[in-house]
């Protein structure tokens, strides 16, 4: 028993039995029976035999082209490689053509035999039927039969997107020309303003239209599921080429150097460590968190770094603040904080980023053997200058806590509105 | 701990095979692997017939209705009580870490950490405490907000020492680090992170709704 249901490829006429005989996971003849019988009840069995064709796929149309992108469960899926060509539903659907064709004569017969017994089955009750108002309806319905009987064989013909029907404003925009239409021929041919005689009309040609309109249904059904089909596909293929260009770019251009440089591991473990990083960044790309550049530029810094030393540094950030001559500082003195984290303490370093209405601070730490900051040479420009004196030029603050078990550097910039209030 | 009397019983749950035996490999003496799975369906019927202390569980999952390690979390909280869970990913985004941990894992790794602290994180799993990695405690201040703000709701913001624990932790502390940093024991420090989860887990706070909303978590 498959979840959805589908028309049967082994169909007698559409096929709608032995779908709902797989469906239903009971014999095709009893549900056959039991639509024959239905039938006799005026007509149940029939209405709900097409019923039931409108509205329910045909087995490889949904399977083979519609349902690419949805697996078994209609989980999306992405199918990175092309299926073999030509592999979708062309043997089944010639198959079915084949069979439509010795099916529409039977369908005729069957019908016309229907459309006797309903006849039959109303005098017999007493309902006086005219021969008059019978024609019509027995030609409706053929003519509907026709359209429907039609429709199995159309291949996909993009009718509606040829036509820029694929939008809810171009449909409205249609339907009131029609009316508008059908208005102003009604006013023209009645020849006179009674509104009686266009009444009259109106209801006539609306009787006209829905008898159209159901024709035109089952079409309209198919091409939109067409449409929807061919549209996800194409997405679909979309998608492919461009992950296939991402692949290309960056994992095979970095296999093919790691196989180059296989004899260095600092090497390898440095292009493997900057492939992942591009990787997630593409793959985990965070819209909600571009709103600043800061944060954007202490990850560009400490990736650079990462790249020179092959040391891993992880960037945890929190909140986001513009870029400006003072930040712009501030990363430059993060970078000589990573740097000397890096070089001196020759551990993986954590950098911490908090941006908020008050500020900026930045935590730099290492596990390294950490060194006496009263001890540094008065000379060693590092530390004094690009750290503490950079930092305090731009009105923040820097502190350097080390100890034998790593040593941590905590950098502050107060924001521009606080900097203010403090002056006034 | 590495003597201790009563191994701590685990099953690994994830898609790579590869991954599965490098793990096993690496975890230490004390902590036994009852049990592997690939799939949603494999893990919760191994977990259910196990009962295992900890369950390590990936967080994409092949099978189920594709949410992964969520949907083994789902369909083992009821009927395991005592299990916890401890999500491993190669994944850093917000949304999976956050969702896991929404679900029910008591802590959240990265694939890429050593042996050693894995074990520890199973350790810690197992004995009741959360495990917090720098990056969660940074979803965690992002999601909360860095500042004290009155709300009424007890759940619905951080006490100002877990926010101090968690800026810590965020800053690359470990929790003994934490806890000498504060002048608190481990075990103080160890109840401030339980308690940031289970605000995590809990809070209704409209800024985490629409922060997890921005990233499409609800």
């Amino acid at each position: 028993m498959s979840a959805k249901m589908y028309r049967s490829q082994k169909r007698v006429i559409a096929g709608v039995c032995g779908g709902l005989a797989e469906h239903l996971g009971i014999k095709v003849g009893l549900v056959r029976a039991i639509m024959i019988g239905a039938s006799f009840f005026f007509g149940a069995g029939l209405v709900f035999y097409a019923w039931l064709w409108l509205l329910v796929p045909m087995a490889g149309e949904q399977a083979g082209e519609g349902n690419t992108l949805l697996d078994a469960d209609g989980n999306p899926r992405i199918k990175l490689f092309r299926p073999a060509a030509g592999e979708p539903t062309e043997p089944g659907a010639a198959d079915g053509r084949q069979k439509l064709s010795i099916g529409f004569k039977e369908v005729l017969i069957g019908g016309a035999l229907v459309i006797a017994a309903v006849v039959l089955l109303g005098q017999q009750l007493g309902l006086n039927l005219q021969l008059g108002t019978l024609i019509p309806l027995v030609v409706i319905a053929v003519g509907a039969v026709l359209a429907w009987m039609q429709l199995d064989n159309t291949r996909r013909v993009g009718l509606l997107s040829a036509a820029k029907m694929d939008t809810p404003m171009a449909l409205l925009r249609l339907g009131g020309g029609v009316v508008l239409v059908i208005a102003g021929v009604l006013v023209i041919v009645t020849g006179s303003g009674s509104w009686t005689l266009v009444w009259a009309s109106v209801v006539a040609s609306l009787a006209v239209l829905a008898g159209v309109a159901l024709v035109l249904a089952p079409w309209v059904l198919k091409f939109w599921r067409e449409f929807q089909a061919e549209r996800a596909g194409r997405i679909r293929e979309t998608e492919r080429a461009e992950i296939a260009a991402h692949l290309h770019d960056s994992v095979l251009q970095t296999l093919a150097l790691i196989q180059k440089s296989a004899n260095s591991a600092s090497d390898v473990t440095r292009l493997a460590r900057a492939q992942e990083r591009e990787l997630r960044e593409w793959i985990y790309q965070d819209a909600g968190q571009n709103s600043g550049q800061l944060v954007a530029r202490v990850k560009a810094v400490c990736a650079e770094i990462e790249d020179l030393y092959g040391q891993s540094v992880e960037v945890v950030t929190v909140g986001d603040a513009e870029l400006n001559d003072h930040s712009q500082a501030l990363v430059q003195a993060t970078r000589e904080a990573v740097l000397n984290g890096v070089r001196h303490g020759g551990t993986a370093v954590s950098v911490y980023v908090e941006a908020g209405p008050k500020g900026v601070d930045v935590f730099v730490k290492d596990r390294g053997a950490g060194f006496e900051v009263a001890a540094i040479p008065a000379d060693r420009l590092g530390v004094r200058e690009s750290l503490l004196g950079r930092m305090s030029r731009n009105g923040g603050t820097a502190e350097i806590i080390s100890s034998a078990s790593g040593t941590e550097v905590r950098l502050h910039l107060p924001s521009e509105t606080s900097n203010h209030e403090d002056a006034r | 701990m590495t003597d201790a009397p009563q191994p701590i019983r685990v099953v690994v749950v994830d898609d790579h095979a590869i991954f599965r035996s490098g793990l096993k490999a690496d975890l230490d003496a004390d902590i036994l692997v009852l049990a592997e799975a690939a799939t949603v369906e494999e893990a919760i019927a191994e977990v259910t017939r196990n009962s295992p202390d900890v369950v390590l569980l990936d967080v994409h999952l092949p099978g189920g209705r594709g949410q992964g390690g969520r949907e083994v979390i789902a369909g083992c909280a009821a009927s395991m009580p005592g299990t916890k869970f401890l999500a491993l990913s190669v994944s850093d985004a917000a949304e999976d870490v956050v969702a896991v941990i929404r679900a029910g894992a008591r802590g959240y790794v990265t694939k890429s950490i050593s042996g050693a602290e894995i074990s520890d994180a199973v350790r810690r799993v197992a004995g009741g405490d959360a495990v917090f990695s720098p990056r969660l405690a940074g979803f965690v201040l992002d999601a909360f907000g860095t500042a004290e703000v009155a709300v009424e709701d007890e759940l619905d913001r951080l006490s100002a020492r877990e926010l101090e624990v968690m800026r810590l932790i965020a800053r690359g502390y470990s929790y003994k680090e934490v806890a000498k940093a504060l002048f608190i024991s481990i075990k103080t420090v160890e109840s401030h992170v339980s308690a940031v989860l289970r605000k995590l887990q809990l809070s209704s706070r409209h800024e985490l709704t629409r922060w997890a909303a921005d990233r499409r978590l609800l």
